[in-house]
């Protein structure tokens, strides 16, 4: 615990640097702004600023994404509740009962409930991953191929288990993911694969032009600005502290949510959506008044925000203590690090304390300097977005460009990100989600890398997975999650995803 | 029989995975104990035909596919035809000049602005854009004939 804190002691001394504390400040406020923005998540948001952190040095650089990955959760809460419009996927919970509050003249409660939450799910995830990750680490070092294999299976498995839309659509995207993926070299016997000599394609496909295609240009498609026009509703800033009641009525969902949602952010998938919707069906079946969801309950704003919030810092913890990422987003940072020479993993805790310690003692300062953005200045957010839609995504679409060219030089990518933006059209027409391709594409290399190391460890055995601890444990689930889904699958039974997917269904009609 | 959406999304992963299986031809399988390049993209081609097969099987559930929505398909596709002109004039005209022209042309084209706002706007974000990457974050953009 000494060794802790003394650890922490130099991340805030690296953390408080003016430089440091300032791309804090600004990855706060650009996330807020990506977050506000819809059409641009955050993964669009990291994606396209990444060529700016290229002057940067490694802390920097980190420490500014990240602070635009949760400042995005902070933000996207400002359109759920103003505009019903979701800034991005895990505010999509928040609509329903953000708007309905807003409907009711406390849209400046909502604000601040979801500003508290976040910021407490937020500091929560911190707190925990300061004091898990560095052990993790210790542990992750005996990690062999087996048990990465084992982790990533249980990730995909337990993503489309998660997914509230259905089984097979999600598996079908993860399935895409990986085969693009699988273009490029073959890291193990140097075979070309699907690359039709094209010599750009050689290195295979990056995570950036198919997420900025897929979530950025992909939804401007989808948008034509004639739909993009909203009534939004300004809070005065004297309306924005919640009542007593308000606030009895937030407390212990926000401390569900705080909890569920850093176990969730810590499970590979994209977390931070799951985990909102979660939240959101737990809150419901708790509630002592359920009939008051979607006309305007407090604990549907109060938990959902805060569980997201604590599952984006939850997902820092297998990417800062075991190297993998959990999500596209995490896969970004990874990227960006690797950029300026510093490899994540076990090590990183050990071989760059200043980056590692630095980068947790930022998310501190960085859940403040969000408290103190979101609430006061609530009313400049909501001005960004009196911008016509018809002005605002031109602009998004030069970002696009700009942040795909940018990353290798590769007007190829360039290409691919607009192939990627036909193809998310393309998946939203046939309600398909585009998050678990992109998450297959991620973690395919490592996954395929991970699986034949273990066979060739194993002279082919597939027992292998099944006779060491760690892998059978994360097997064990993975197939437990499997004969849940395949019974209500089979059966065609509605378990709690199909319900909660159709209240979703329901509630966004009325 | 009704022609369902999950029936065509059935059918293009079926074709996915088709595709992938045929343009693997020269990629060694391998063995067990020791996989080759084509192991794991033929194993994941085949679970896409089995999941596209389950999806197209149980199509029912879906919508129909005649009552999908394409009213957006017009400005879907300007946006790209506009997009992919750009692209391929990014390098030879040179960050400014292919944005300036890119943004007014989805003003002007598709969302019908006035000709001199739509230009005066276009100028400006390319340009403030273009200084703010250039010279505050000091970020190169790709420059054009002009040298910007």
């Amino acid at each position: 615990m000494e060794t802790t804190l003394h650890s922490l002691y130099l991340g805030f001394s690296v953390a408080l640097q003016p430089a440091n504390a300032w791309y804090a400040f600004l990855g706060c406020l650009v996330g807020t702004l990506v977050g506000v923005l819809p059409g641009i998540g955050p993964l669009a948001g990291i994606s396209i600023l990444l060529p700016v952190t290229f002057g940067l040095n490694a802390t920097q650089a980190i420490i500014m994404l990240a602070g635009i990955y949760y400042g995005s959760q902070y933000g996207g809460s400002t359109t759920s509740i103003l505009m019903r419009i979701p800034g991005e996927a895990s505010s999509v919970m928040t609509c329903i009962d953000g708007y309905a509050m807003a409907k009711k003249g406390r849209a400046g409660a909502a604000l601040c409930i979801a500003a508290v939450g976040s910021w407490i799910g937020g500091t929560f995830g911190v707190l925990v991953l300061t004091v898990v990750a560095p052990p993790l680490a210790t542990i992750a070092v005996r990690f062999g191929p087996p048990e990465y294999t084992a982790l990533l299976v249980l990730g995909l498995i337990f993503l489309a288990y998660m997914s509230s839309s259905s089984l097979i659509r999600t598996l079908l995207m993860a399935c895409l993911g990986l085969l693009l993926g699988m273009i490029g070299i073959d890291n193990m016997t140097g075979h070309f694969r699907y690359s039709f000599d094209l010599a750009e394609l050689g290195d295979g496909i990056g995570i950036v032009p198919v997420a900025v295609g897929l979530f950025g240009l992909g939804e401007i498609l989808a948008t034509p600005s004639a739909d993009a026009v909203k009534e939004i509703i300004s809070p005065r800033l004297r309306d924005l502290l919640p009542t007593r009641k308000e606030w009895s009525e937030s407390a212990l969902p926000i401390t569900r949510g705080t909890v569920l949602g850093f176990i969730i952010g810590i499970i590979p998938g994209s977390a931070h959506v799951i985990s909102s919707f979660l939240s959101y069906a737990i809150e419901r079946r708790v509630s002592k008044h359920p009939e008051q969801f979607g006309k305007g309950a407090v604990a549907g704003v109060a938990g959902p925000e805060t569980a997201n919030n604590a599952a984006s810092t939850g997902a820092f913890v297998p990417l800062l203590a075991l190297g993998i990422p959990t999500s596209p987003i995490t896969a970004v940072l990874i990227g960006a690090l690797m950029i300026h020479g510093v490899s994540v993993g076990p090590t990183l805790v050990n071989e760059h304390p200043d980056v590692f310690w630095g980068f947790v003692a930022s998310m501190y300062v960085g859940n403040i300097m969000l408290l103190l953005l979101n609430l006061p200045l609530v009313s400049l957010f909501v001005t960004v977005l009196r911008i016509p839609y018809a002005y605002l995504y031109p602009m998004i679409i030069m970002f696009c460009i700009i942040g795909v060219y940018e990353v290798n030089n590769s007007i190829v990518d360039v290409w691919i990100m607009l192939i990627m933006g036909v193809l998310g059209y393309a998946l939203r027409k046939f309600d398909f989600d585009p998050a678990p391709l992109v998450l297959g594409l991620v973690i395919s290399p490592i996954l395929e890398q991970s699986l034949r190391q273990s066979l060739i460890m194993s002279n082919g055995n597939y027992l292998i997975f099944f006779s060491r601890p760690i892998s059978l444990g994360l097997m064990a689930v993975s197939i437990g999650l499997l004969a849940l889904a395949a019974y209500a699958f089979i059966l065609n039974r509605a378990d709690w995803r199909t319900k909660l997917a159709k209240v979703e269904a329901g509630e966004a009609e009325t | 029989m009704t022609l369902r959406a999950d029936h065509v999304a059935g059918a293009f992963f079926i074709g996915v995975g088709l595709l992938i299986i045929a343009l693997s031809g020269d990629l060694p399988t391998g063995t067990l104990s020791m996989p080759g390049s084509g192991f794991m993209p033929k194993i994941v081609a085949g679970l896409t035909i089995f999941f596209g097969l389950v999806l197209a099987l149980r199509a029912n559930e879906s919508k129909v596919f005649a009552t999908l929505s394409w009213s957006d398909a017009k400005h879907a596709a300007l946006v790209v035809a506009i997009t992919a002109a750009a692209i391929a004039l990014f390098e030879r005209l040179g960050f400014l000049t292919v944005n300036v022209l890119m943004i007014f042309a989805l003003l002007a084209v598709i969302e019908r602005r006035r000709l001199v706002p739509a230009a005066i706007y276009s100028v400006a974000v390319a340009v403030t854009t273009y200084v703010l990457f250039v010279y505050v974050l000091k970020t190169p953009l790709e420059p054009g004939p002009f040298g910007f």
